[in-house]
């Protein structure tokens, strides 16, 4: 009996004990996103680096990653685009094509929901504290899932941030710019002071003009050569990275300068319509939610669509209009696709329109759509990525790419990160 | 004695006969590029696609090829520069990098110089006449994969002396159609078929220093607000790239294209390729001039004078830059024209010497070659610096910098010396 008893105690205290050990666990557990939830903007990791490799066809590539060290140094670092994942371009919704390699760009990343699939290499979660010789620390981040990826302008115009031009140096239409990123509320950031390259390729934009270093010279507002106290003018940038003589760590090159609003908002407007265009002919991605079956595979389904996309596209989903709805994988490649992706694609009816309440996660559009169809597939589970067309959107054909096929091919469906060079 | 005359004859038919058939394969056997010699223009195969795929550091990608049939079902092809290969955007010197994906590109190629080491698959050489079925028609995979000459389209009308002739628009909500027809620049017969190709709310027109939208030249009546309007023959320079059309599918156009960009006149087109051809100065000055050895003179304690030639389609500003009796560094480099050595800057581990002479080629100047010959002399011949072999080499006067980590070779992995084509999907 007494055995017993110290039996239950040991037994007792080993689960007391594994319940303890069960929370402490999952506090220690990383972050990942998890399929169905747009996760949190505050658990991704930050950082900035230059684009240089793109594969869009299936939403990845490489960046040079911005550490405390010798940046040339720094091998490409694959990352993939979460489903949801957002791209901002010139203050405008974007896909990977439209970005110029050697683009710095900002970056919010995650570690890869499942690792098991991941298109890009998987390393250990605590790679970005660790020190790669004279590149020196943050190089490398396991958090190479990204919930968002903008370039400059995009990231001042959301963080309601300018650049102010403090001083120029200036000879044969080339030079430096000392300048910081400084909120447009007033408080000062002096962290965010740079020194960064210009040159006779520089950009400047003027309204609806396109201007060169050249002309700033020859209008009397920049020197021919020389120094010039530029007063704080406030200005956004393109930046990216070209390399730099006299063994500097870090130091960007200002690709574009845009001068004023009107500017800004035309670059913007350009980047927006490209992007609609290519919307309405991929359709608008969006996860599963729920799915209430029906009789003889009807269905009806309720999806959330994806954010970051130009309104008036979400405005195209209206209560009782007809669409279609296609299985499509995280790199939002479609399923089908040889007669193009309506072909196989499931029809139906939009039978409700819902605007979600309250904050809006990153990777969400907020709004929420019931789809009845009377062809639920095997694609379009809760929690599966879709893509989805209202009517009044056109039916065109893919280029081949941008589809799977005829399935048989599973690296098309999971493409493995063994396209990445290892350094 | 006979019987010998007989075996004589015999032998001597047979040898005749080998003659005869190797002649005859050498007449069969497909052109393929040499090492050592620019091949010539008219040789190669002409082609025109839309840029899907970059591997920059490489310089290579993947185009999908226009052929006879339905233009989106086509798999993007692989392509490899050639070391001397040319590439132009805006009508100016540019890497890979600078283009944009999506871009329609006109292209002149060549069978791969060396199958076994190509960074592309080799294909079976008249793939180009092959039907590949599923609609695509013929010409949509040519063999013909390393490349010579890669040209956006204001590049090639450039180049050709031609322009687009806008003959009609059409339009409703800033999106629409023009057929146009490109056409010689100083009038005469147009030789080329008329097209029809979309335009739409992000298509980008230059005018002077201006950058407009489609709203901008309706709001100025240049264009109605919908409907047809006769162009009469406008002349322009067009950007073309290719989107997914309504009506582009089996019942529909085979191919269409699409203008991404419209330069009303020449000062618009002139600054565009003032804007690249600065990009790429500063690019060749930090990458150093691409050149190959034409002959090395071996001295003693490891000294030599290197001939090299300098590969062509750079600004003149950079050529100008070698002078006869200054300072010089030449560094091996591969096909893919990456330095053999980096890791401190492709100038710690270059062969420093000095530039004996500069000679330019009188005549006709093939397409890859700038015409431009150097005498370089060095106390450091290597392994990399052998006739045949390609090299970049820095007058002083250019800055010595680091390049990034893709873009030289480290610890001599074969893989980075000659990349696989294993990268590229099969379709």
């Amino acid at each position: 009996m007494k055995r017993l008893e110290s039996i239950c105690w040991v037994a007792a205290t080993c689960i007391g004990m594994s319940l303890i050990a069960n929370p402490a666990k999952a506090q220690d557990e990383p972050f990942r996103p998890v399929a169905g939830k747009f996760p949190s903007f505050e658990e991704a990791l930050s950082y900035r680096g230059e684009l240089v490799f793109v594969d869009h066809a299936n939403r990845r590539g490489s960046l040079r990653i911005q550490g405390q060290g010798t940046y040339f140094r720094n091998a490409p670092h694959p990352f993939a685009m979460l489903p949801y994942g957002v791209i901002r371009y010139h203050g405008a919704p974007a896909d990977l094509r439209d970005i110029p390699l050697n683009t710095v760009l900002h970056i919010r990343a995650y570690l890869p929901p499942d690792p098991q699939n991941s298109a890009v290499p998987v390393l250990a979660v605590d790679s970005r504290k660790k020190t790669s010789g004279y590149s020196g620390v943050g190089i490398y981040p396991a958090e190479n899932h990204v919930l968002l990826l903008e370039d400059e302008p995009s990231y001042c115009l959301r963080e309601n941030k300018t650049w102010k031009l403090t001083e120029l140096e200036i000879k044969n239409n080339a030079g430096m710019i000392l300048a910081s990123r400084e909120p447009n509320d007033g408080k000062q950031d002096k962290a965010s002071a740079e020194s960064m390259t210009f040159d006779a390729a520089t950009r400047i934009w003027r309204g609806r003009e396109c201007l060169a270093v050249d002309d700033l010279v020859g209008e009397g507002i920049w020197p021919v050569s020389g120094k010039k106290s530029l007063e704080g003018q406030e200005v956004l940038l393109g930046i990216t990275w070209k390399p730099t003589p006299s063994g500097v760590f870090t130091r960007f090159h200002v690709s574009d300068i845009w001068l004023d609003e009107t500017a800004m908002q035309r670059a913007a407007r350009s980047q927006t319509e490209t992007h609609k265009a290519f919307i309405r002919s991929r359709w608008m991605p969006a996860w599963v939610d729920a799915v209430e079956y029906g009789k003889f595979g009807r269905a009806t389904v309720t999806a959330t669509l994806f954010g970051g996309m130009d309104e008036s596209l979400y405005a195209d989903f209206t209560k009782d209009g007809s669409a279609m709805m296609n299985g499509v994988e995280s790199n939002l490649k479609h399923t089908g696709g040889n007669y193009g992706p309506s072909h196989m694609a499931s029809r139906g009816r939009i039978l409700d329109v819902m605007k979600i309440d309250g904050d809006i996660p990153m990777g969400s559009s907020g709004i929420q759509i019931r789809f009845e169809t009377d062809l639920i597939v095997e694609g379009i589970r809760p929690t599966r990525v879709v893509r989805v067309c209202p009517n009044s959107w056109p039916q065109v054909n893919l280029p081949r790419e941008e589809f799977i096929g005829d399935g048989s091919n599973p690296e098309a469906r999971f493409p493995t990160p063994a396209i990445f060079p290892k350094y | 004695m006979t019987y010998l005359k007989s075996g004589c004859w015999f032998t001597a038919s047979w040898i005749g006969l080998l003659l005869l058939a190797s002649h005859a394969s050498a007449d069969d056997e497909p052109f393929r590029p040499e090492v050592g010699k620019f091949p010539p223009l008219k040789n190669a195969h002409a082609y025109r696609g839309e840029l899907i795929f970059v591997d920059h550091a490489n310089r290579r990608g993947s185009i999908r090829v226009a052929g006879t049939g339905k233009f989106y079902r086509n798999d993007p092809q692989p392509f490899a520069m050639l070391p001397y290969g040319v590439i132009r955007y805006h009508g100016a010197p540019a890497e890979l990098r600078d283009i944009p994906l999506g871009t329609v590109m006109h292209v002149r190629a060549f069978l791969p110089p060396d199958p076994k080491l190509s960074t592309v698959p080799v294909l079976p050489v008249d793939n180009k006449d092959k039907d590949v079925g599923h609609y695509r028609g013929t010409g949509t995979a040519p063999a013909e994969n390393h490349v010579l000459l890669f040209e956006d389209e204001p590049s090639h009308c450039l180049r050709e002396r031609k322009v687009w002739k806008l003959q009609q628009v059409e339009i409703e909500g800033n999106v629409g159609k023009i057929i146009a027809r490109r056409e010689p620049r100083d009038g005469g017969e147009a030789e080329e078929p008329t097209e029809e190709l979309t335009f739409d709310a992000a298509t980008r027109i230059w005018r002077g220093r201006e950058r407009i939208h489609v709203a901008d030249l309706i709001s100025e009546e240049a264009w109605p607000e919908a409907g047809k309007k006769q162009l009469e023959g406008q002349a322009v320079l067009l950007g073309i790239t290719w989107k997914p059309a309504s009506g582009d599918g089996l019942s529909g156009a085979f191919t269409q294209f699409h203008i991404s960009d419209i330069w009303l006149d020449d000062e618009a087109i002139q600054q565009a390729a003032e804007f690249q051809k600065e990009t790429h100065k500063s690019f060749v000055r930090s990458r150093w001039m691409p050149a190959w050895i034409d002959a090395v003179e071996y001295g003693k304690f490891g000294r030599a004078t290197v001939t090299a030639t300098l590969f062509g389609g750079m600004d003149a500003s950079l050529y100008s830059d070698f002078r006869e009796g200054i300072g010089a560094q030449m560094n091996g480099a591969e096909n893919t024209l990456k330095h053999a050595a980096g890791h401190y800057g492709p100038g710690h581990m270059a062969s420093d010497g000095k530039l004996l002479d500069v000679t330019r080629a009188s005549g006709d100047v093939p397409l890859g070659s700038s015409g431009i010959q150097i005498r370089f002399e060095t106390d450091l011949i290597i392994e990399g610096i052998r006739t045949g072999r390609v090299v970049r080499v820095r007058p002083e006067g250019w800055p010595k910098m680091q390049i990034p980590r893709e873009e030289y070779l480290f610890n001599n992995s074969p893989e980075d010396r000659f990349p696989k084509p294993d990268i590229f999907p099969e379709y």
